[in-house]
């Protein structure tokens, strides 16, 4: 195999894992699937873009301002859209719905503000995305540090869940109810997880911007990627997404080799059929609880 | 003038009258005021309304949100145009033919979602959109491309090809007839079992509804109805490019339904009316059309979960109620049905086991009740009882051991399958569906007593009515039975606690259950209830049936069990006739320290 093609498969992998996980935290203590994802994950690429190249601010500066803004909007998302219906009906799904009108009323305001050209964006020195040799491949040191920076917090992200307020989250997620009367307030954690779910968005968008451009078209398509890995790594899975991640940036590298670049989503969505014929919880989920 | 108001709101056949004045109005139109623009608007509309009737059926009655149905519109539009186009086929094969694609095709892609959460197919549709809609320009050898299929034929019925009136008449029929059946169809077990998947699982499965078959109905069925659409789109249009099949055609139709009202029958005709009738505000909006149809679908969801129908209904309520009329329909007449007598059968239970993570729930629990026996489980809480019925009916796998209902092995098969081996149950909370009339409830229990076909039922056919009028007779027979033939018309979510638990027994009992299990019937009744639940045991003893039941009120089960078995700790303490067991020392220090003795107190 092409050594170039497994840099741009992990590469590309390692962004749908950082996806995949801003979806898990969410889905964790609230059950929630937000369908407004990929559309913060945009939104963080572009603020970060924009604050780079039209007031001149440093990298960090940038991405800063993205995950407080985002974070922000997770939890304007959290208390209009989600909160209400779930007040209603803990268990219905009418959220599917909910969060996508958010996406949609996102996805349209960003495009009336920023218009529908891609911002090219710098990676933060020293690092580049100049390419040099590597084992017969060309890499970038942007490219290795994104690899690694992925890798980092999904261990980061999974030895949270092993402390205290992590097992709180996971109470919640099992049974509502009984962590209520532990004292554990769902609310509460349900905020929170919006809050840091659209800060983990908007880091994912920060991070993909200097590869991948900031732009509109980054919502959609990065809402099926990563809807794709969560499925695939087991939703709640961060090591899952991980492995997924790689999986399916291979698989979508390989389809455009072979196939056309046309044919990488029909590509990633078989691969995704597949596995979930064979275990429909993913590779590393675990089927949900039965209640009765 | 009120009472002329009243009158006229009291006349029988009101809706009947409006409805078929609709009709003629719609048919005769196009003779007066048929311009060319007005056809052709009206015919879309009618070919959206279609689309928008089966994915009703699917997100309204059947609660899964599907994201894809614009491209199955596109499949069938495409199947239709390129085989008519391209290989020179008639209208009719081609139509059936994008019937099937567009069933087959989203049956393959919806097939792992049906085992999980429905989000997952929520998402999967998107997807799946997605790459239909790369599939349209990039699979140019098919499709043509950007280009698209040009000059698509009219329909033609003997050497008679369809002008632009014909074929407003002939969308027109199938609107109609789409909701007439889809009318029958919502009335018949087929609804019911749908509204029970949707809104309680575990109510749905006990009834002897399979979950995936179910959904796999409802996805097919609605998709069929997208493919049939999608092959009128094409011959209405004459020229079809994938830009006829925007991202967001899919959220159009959810919103259609939305707001004329998700799960209300006329909800995607009056979303697609309203939709229609503000075209000038849309065009001049075009730029804002995400934010607009974000925004609506969230304020419709937030405030009118139900939609423009539904804000109606609660109005004609309200108007109702203000000239003293009943909002209460008032009970079908059935002939009148005797309660025929059930083989009760026999229940062996061998070895079982289970263990939750590493607590024993049970350890080798054997269990064995004779054909039209009374069994009582007691114990106290946390001895394994519920999670013994749990096991019998299916909801908990079993860990090790046997269990065999007249003798067939039970303990691998499903819930569903179960309930339709003959066991029938009730829950400690009541599982009842809240939105239904208690009457609906019961019937849910006839499931599988009910045979005919959904064919059948959405086209009224004879067998299937008869059918149905057994199973209402029967209906009624036990709700009378359990003493709620008074309420039967009312939501089964408005009845008192005690009353939704004999609700389930009669949805139980129109099962014919050989077997029927109780969950702590008595939890919570009051005392009067408690006599009637007494008589009503006895009188289904009387039938014939077998009946287990979980009871800790002991002066119940004293009184109409022949056979008790006691737990503690996951295992059988004692088994045999009340007296004997209530009397056992071990039994006695188990549930009530050791002095005690039950006969003592005069129970």
């Amino acid at each position: 195999m092409d050594p170039d093609l497994i840099v741009n498969g992990v590469v590309a992998g390692s962004l749908y894992a950082l996806v995949a996980m801003g979806f898990n935290i969410l889905y964790r203590p609230t059950n929630v699937f937000n369908f407004a994802q990929g559309d913060l994950v945009m939104l963080g690429a572009m603020i970060c873009a924009s604050a780079m190249a039209l007031w001149s601010l440093p990298w960090f500066v940038g991405a800063a301002l993205a995950l407080a803004a985002v974070g922000l909007l997770g939890l304007i998302e959290e208390r209009i859209a989600v909160a209400p219906v779930l007040r209603r009906s803990a268990s219905g799904h009418a959220w599917v719905i909910t969060t996508l009108s958010f996406s949609m009323i996102i996805a349209n305001l960003v495009g009336r503000i920023w218009g529908p050209d891609p911002i090219a964006v710098r990676p933060p020195p020293p690092l580049t995305t100049e390419t040099f040799e590597l084992f017969g491949a060309n890499v970038s040191s942007y490219q290795i540090a994104l690899v690694a920076a992925t890798i980092a917090l999904a261990a980061g992200v999974e030895s949270f869940y092993r402390t205290r307020a992590g097992k709180a989250v996971m109470a919640v997620a099992e049974d509502r109810e009984a962590a209520l009367l532990r004292g554990i307030a769902p609310e509460s954690l349900s905020r929170w997880s919006f809050l840091f779910g659209g800060a983990i968005a908007a880091l994912a968008g920060v991070l993909a911007a200097p590869l991948l451009y900031a732009s509109i078209g980054l919502g959609p398509s990065l809402l099926l990627k990563g809807f794709a890995t969560a499925a695939v790594g087991g939703i709640g899975s961060n090591r899952g997404a991980l492995i997924a991640g790689y999986v399916i940036g291979l698989v979508e590298a390989l389809a455009a080799v072979v196939l056309s670049p046309g044919y990488q989503m029909a590509a990633t969505f078989a691969v995704m059929l597949i596995v979930l014929l064979i275990r429909p919880h993913g590779l590393f989920g675990h089927p949900e609880a039965r209640s009765v | 003038m009120a009472s002329t108001l009243r009158a006229l709101l009291e006349w029988p056949h009101l809706r009947r009258g409006l409805l078929i004045g609709l009709c003629v109005v719609l048919y005769v139109a196009p003779l007066a005021v048929g311009t060319e623009y007005r056809l052709f608007i009206a015919t879309q509309m009618g070919v959206y309304i279609l689309v928008a009737i089966g994915l009703n059926l699917l997100n309204g009655y059947g609660g899964q949100v599907s994201l894809g149905h614009g491209a199955l519109v596109a499949i069938g539009a495409y199947a239709a145009a390129l085989t008519m186009v391209d290989l020179h086929w008639s209208f009719w094969p081609a139509a059936l033919l994008a019937m099937v694609m567009a069933a087959g095709v989203g049956l393959l892609m919806a097939l792992p979602a049906f085992r999980l959460s429905t989000w997952y197919f929520a998402l999967i549709t998107l997807g799946f959109a997605e790459v239909i809609a790369g599939l349209l320009t990039e699979w140019r050898a098919l499709t043509h491309g950007f280009a698209g299929v040009v000059g698509i034929p009219a329909p033609k019925a003997f050497g008679y090809a369809f002008t632009a009136r014909d074929l407003y008449w002939f969308v027109l029929t199938l609107v109609v007839l789409t909701l007439v059946g889809m009318a029958n169809l919502l009335n018949s077990r087929f609804g019911r079992a749908l509204v029970a998947v949707r809104d309680n699982p575990v109510a749905a499965t006990a009834s002897g509804v399979s979950l995936v078959r179910i959904k796999i109905f409802a996805f097919v069925l609605s998709a069929a109805v997208a493919g049939l659409a999608g092959a009128l789109f094409a011959v209405q249009k004459t020229v079809i490019t994938p830009e006829d099949f925007p991202a967001d055609f899919s959220v159009f139709f959810l919103l259609v339904i939305v707001l004329g009202g998700s799960g209300r029958l006329a909800g995607p005709v009056v979303g697609a009316l309203v939709f229609f009738l503000v075209p000038e505000l849309l065009t001049a909006l075009q730029s804002w059309r995400l934010l607009i149809y974000g925004g609506a679908l969230l304020l419709l969801m937030l405030y009118a979960p139900h939609g423009l129908v539904g804000a109606a209904e609660g109005l004609w309520k309200k108007l109702r109620a203000r000239l003293g009329l009943p909002n209460i329909p008032p009970t079908p007449v059935a002939a009148d049905a005797p309660i025929r007598a059930i083989d009760g059968a026999q229940l062996s239970v061998r070895d079982v086991s289970k263990r939750f993570g590493g607590v024993a729930a049970l350890a080798s629990v054997d269990l064995d009740v004779a054909p039209g026996v009374t069994h009582a489980i007691v114990g106290p809480n946390g001895s394994g009882k519920t999670t013994l019925l749990n096991m019998i009916s299916g909801y908990y796998r079993v860990d090790q051991g046997a269990i065999a209902v007249e003798g067939r092995r039970t303990e691998n098969l499903a819930p569903h399958a179960i309930a339709r081996a003959g066991v029938g149950r009730t829950f400690q909370t009541p599982r009842l569906l809240p939105h239904l009339s208690v009457l609906e409830n019961v019937l849910l229990g006839a499931f599988t007593a009910e045979k005919h076909s959904w064919l059948s039922a959405a086209l009224a056919l004879p067998a299937a009515r008869r059918e149905q009028q057994a199973s209402l007779a029967e209906a009624l027979r036990y709700l009378e039975f359990v003493g709620l033939r008074e309420r039967a018309m009312e939501l089964a979510g408005e009845l008192p606690h005690g009353q939704q638990r004999l609700a389930e027994i009669a949805r139980a009992l129109v099962g014919r259950p050989k077997l029927l299990m109780l969950d702590e019937p008595a939890a919570g009744l009051s005392l009067a209830e408690l006599d009637r639940l007494g008589e009503l045991i006895a009188a289904i003893r009387g039938i014939g049936a077998t009946v287990v039941i979980v009871e800790h009120h002991l002066e119940l089960v004293a009184d109409i069990c022949s056979r008790v078995t006691a737990l503690e700790r996951g295992a059988v303490l004692a088994s045999g006739a009340p007296q004997d067991v209530f009397s056992d020392q071990a039994v006695v220090s188990a549930y009530m320290g050791a002095h005690v003795r039950i006969g003592e107190k005069g129970a």
